[in-house]
């Protein structure tokens, strides 16, 4: 089995040329998971237009990318049978990337929405990136674009890419077809950011004293719960568990693992 | 690179059915016209030719360079690409001076020059940029409030001096504000080959042969008569003169007169 990782800012064209590279690699049995925070309805669109296995998994009040790693061995596992995943996310800080080593990193990257310096590891860790809409602007901008992206990620394969004709799609289903098949342990290409204050634990108000409150709250809870996000408490992870704790919304009891308290 | 020939192998159109043509050769400095309705194959034709397809897409068709299957790295490496392409959406969205962003594109392309070499350079594509577009653009505007015709005009002065592609697709340009005949003679002067997507008479009469598209596929080749090529001279007089009277009006002067004579077998440029 193979893992393809498109990560790509919303609006730069990930769903579109993912439809186009699909259609090329029509012969391979494929299941596709799309990443969103609120809601997406493009697993839909996928599964009637190709008639593939497809998935949501909304984050939620988690990290996108956060989520993904949480979720990848599961959805493995489930998708044993399958020739190639497909995992579409939007980075959303554009500070950490959600590319796994062992598998195909590729950013979609929109040539009208800023510098390529201005990207982070969802540019400079991906194996391809698909520079999308370059057709609205000059020849020159192009070249100087692709230049950039080469100070910043110098060993990607830059395709051009487009939504609306399919342009590229080639390139990038010959490259999917060429990745080695994942095996082993899977690693992220690119560390978490540490989420330790109190903001990360729900607090909302502005203020030091209130901030490293609910830190201390959340630190003493997160030492009982065994962080093994699986999910019997009913929320998605223990973080999102100790959240709703401290705001009252669920009882420590809800989790069969807890110690002291 | 140096591009003595373009050849396009034939594949099949939408139904399946193969190209009637065997093969089509086109040499450096030939302009080659593509017309036909909307979804006839033209704009898949040109991704063929930008892709140096080789069987791989929709059509089938194969395109190979100087009689032999194109490198990939021809396909891949910007600074090697051999194509230029020109739209009609295409825009500027960089916030810098003309000037600046010429010598960007031009430390892009890799080419060591020296200062001199470079300024003169920068000279230059603003100079042929002018003698096209009516509107005289100046190094220290910025690229973003330049017109229409003044973006068009600067990014053909830039294909032909800094790119360097030698092979130009130019999808459905418009006319309007800029000489375009002028625009594809300069381009042309370079020994390019240029692929044109038009169905403005003054371009796609003034090509030496126009495919005629039809459900995907090349339909038909019509040789451009030498009456044709007068036509479009005729037509492109016309096109000239209303972009000096526009000027004028520009300007703030009064319309006195209207010129009504002109050769319709050359004359003015």
């Amino acid at each position: 089995m193979k893992i393809v990782i498109f990560g790509g800012t919303p609006g730069s064209g990930k769903t579109s040329i993912i439809k186009f590279i699909i259609q090329e690699l029509r012969d391979l049995k494929i299941h596709y998971v799309k990443f969103d925070v609120l809601d997406t309805t493009d697993d839909v669109l996928l599964r009637e237009k190709f008639d593939i296995s497809t998935e949501k998994e909304i984050s939620g009040d988690i990290c996108p990318d956060h989520y993904a790693a949480l979720k990848i061995p599961e959805i493995i596992k489930r998708h044993q049978d399958k020739d190639l995943i497909i995992m579409e996310t939007a980075g959303l800080c554009l500070r950490c990337s959600p590319y796994v080593k062992g598998g195909l990193s590729i950013n979609v990257l929109n040539i009208l929405a800023g510098k390529p310096s201005g990207y982070g590891p969802l540019l400079t860790d991906a194996d391809i990136v698909v520079v999308s809409k370059g057709d609205l602007i000059s020849q020159a901008e192009r070249e100087i674009f692709r230049s950039k992206i080469l100070e910043v990620n110098k060993t990607a394969l830059i395709v051009d890419g487009n939504g609306l004709t399919g342009e590229g799609a080639i390139d990038v289903a010959e490259k999917i077809r060429k990745t080695p098949e994942t095996g082993g342990k899977l690693t992220l290409k690119h560390s978490m950011p540490t989420a330790i204050c109190g903001y990360c634990y729900g607090n909302k108000t502005i203020d030091s004293g209130e901030s490293l409150k609910r830190y201390n709250l959340g630190k003493d809870l997160k030492a009982r719960l065994p962080n093994l996000n699986c999910g019997k408490c009913g929320f998605k992870s223990c973080n999102e568990f100790i959240r709703a704790v401290l705001e009252g919304e669920a009882k420590e009891s809800k989790c069969p693992y807890l110690k002291g308290g | 690179m140096v591009i003595k020939k373009i050849t396009i192998l034939p594949g099949r159109n939408k139904e399946g059915k193969a190209e009637s043509q065997s093969r089509i050769d086109i040499h450096e400095g030939q302009k080659i016209g593509v017309v036909g309705p909307t979804g006839s194959g033209k704009s898949q034709l040109l991704y063929d030719i930008e892709k140096l397809a080789f069987g791989e897409t929709k059509t089938g068709r194969k395109i190979k360079i100087n009689d032999k299957k194109a490198n990939k790295v021809l396909k891949i490496d910007p600074t090697r690409k051999i194509i230029g392409y020109l739209t009609q959406h295409m825009n500027f969205m960089t916030d810098t001076t003309v000037h600046n962003f010429l010598k960007t594109h031009i430390e892009t392309r890799g080419k060591h020059r020296t200062k001199e070499e470079t300024e003169k350079l920068i000279k230059k594509v603003i100079s042929d940029a002018n003698t096209i577009t009516g509107e005289k653009i100046k190094g220290h505007t910025n690229l973003l409030v330049l017109s229409g015709g003044q973006s068009r005009a600067l990014m053909v002065a830039d294909l032909a001096h800094i790119s360097e592609s030698p092979i130009i697709l130019i999808d459905e340009i418009e006319n309007a504000g800029i000489r375009i005949k002028k625009a594809l003679d300069l381009l042309i002067k370079k020994g390019k080959i240029i692929f044109l997507v038009t169905h403005d008479p003054i371009l796609a009469l003034d090509t030496g042969k126009r495919f005629v598209m039809k459900n995907g596929g090349i339909n038909k080749i019509i040789y451009t008569t030498i009456r044709e090529k007068g036509i479009s001279n005729y037509l492109s007089w016309i096109n000239n003169y209303i972009l000096d009277v526009r000027e004028e009006v520009r300007e703030g002067k009064q319309i006195e007169e209207l010129k009504l004579i002109c050769s319709p077998m050359g004359g003015r440029e």
